[in-house]
């Protein structure tokens, strides 16, 4: 990962969702785990948005499915996390630990 | 929502995003309308369904401005119309010599219009297929504004503009497509 390129805070939440799904992760599940972790609604566009931006980076990558009759004969798109994705997500997760260790008192306090 | 602009917000959406990406986004949508159908009161499934798509369309519109192709793609389409408007104005300059009948010079006009449009549209097309599409749009508004303006114009010429003004640039994209499929 390129230095002083974190993550935002969207792109940990969906890297996490899609690490947490593993095989079930695609643009509805991962919409879906998302609202249900963090009780934010989400839009699918901004999820693909997301992915799309996620890929183009390296830190995911993504394969098509089979079509199905309840998806309207369309394809999934699954997505998976690839190592510089586990390195980015590990080294923005670090440097927000870092930048609040010690802090919590202070936050709670105000 | 009606079953038309439910068409029309999937048509937007699938000219905003790859088509590959633009078909898994619209099968997710389609399958969590059917469980969200199937879980409880259908009332809320269409309002459900239509915030997602519309917002969808502002977030992808958005992405896809940040990546530059929707950028390229319009100045691609502008610059080929103003490319097409000057080949033309070059062509019937070198034909218009050759003939002093009116139709005849219609007709000159006509054709160097439909050949300049159909090779700038295979142009734009080998750059972006979306600017193709973008510069018959553009060519069907730009014909109807003259109509709308222009005074005195037959209109079989006009009528004529306005039809062979797309089609030819289609063809010429279409053309392009099918060359780059023989060649490579």
């Amino acid at each position: 990962m390129p230095r002083g390129d974190f993550l935002g805070s969207l792109e940990q939440i969906v890297m996490l969702a899609v690490m947490r799904l593993g095989d079930d992760a695609y643009g509805m599940t991962v919409r879906r785990e998302i609202e249900k972790r963090t009780g934010r609604e989400i839009s699918i566009g901004a999820v693909y948005a997301t992915l799309e931006r996620l890929e183009a980076k390296g830190y995911v990558s993504s394969f098509t499915g089979e079509p199905t009759a309840e998806r309207g004969g369309r394809a999934k798109r699954h997505f998976e996390i690839e190592a510089a994705g586990h390195q980015a997500l590990d080294a923005s997760q670090n440097a927000v630990k870092n930048m609040s260790e010690g802090l919590s008192r202070r936050w709670k306090r105000a | 929502m009606s079953l038309s602009t439910l068409a029309l917000w999937q048509w937007i959406v699938a000219r905003l995003i790859p088509p590959a990406q633009a078909e898994a986004l619209i099968g997710d949508l389609l399958e969590e309308r059917r469980l969200r159908l199937q879980a409880g009161p259908h009332v809320g499934v269409a309002g459900w369904y239509s915030r997602q798509l519309a917002s969808s369309v502002s977030v992808l519109l958005w992405a896809s401005m940040r990546r530059g192709a929707w950028l390229v793609t319009v100045v691609t389409a502008v610059a080929s119309l103003i490319a097409a408007l000057r080949i033309m104005t070059v062509l019937q300059s070198a034909l218009r010599p050759m003939t002093t009948s009116s139709f005849a010079n219609d007709v000159i006009m006509l054709l160097s219009f439909a050949a300049a449009l159909a090779a700038c549209g295979s142009i734009a097309a080998s750059i972006r297929l979306g600017a193709a599409r973008l510069l018959a749009l553009l060519v069907f508004a730009a014909v109807c504004a003259e109509i709308a303006t222009s005074q005195g114009a037959p209109l079989w010429l006009m009528g004529s503009f306005l039809v062979l003004g797309p089609l030819a640039t289609i063809a010429g994209a279409t053309l392009s497509g099918w060359l780059r499929r023989v060649w490579l």
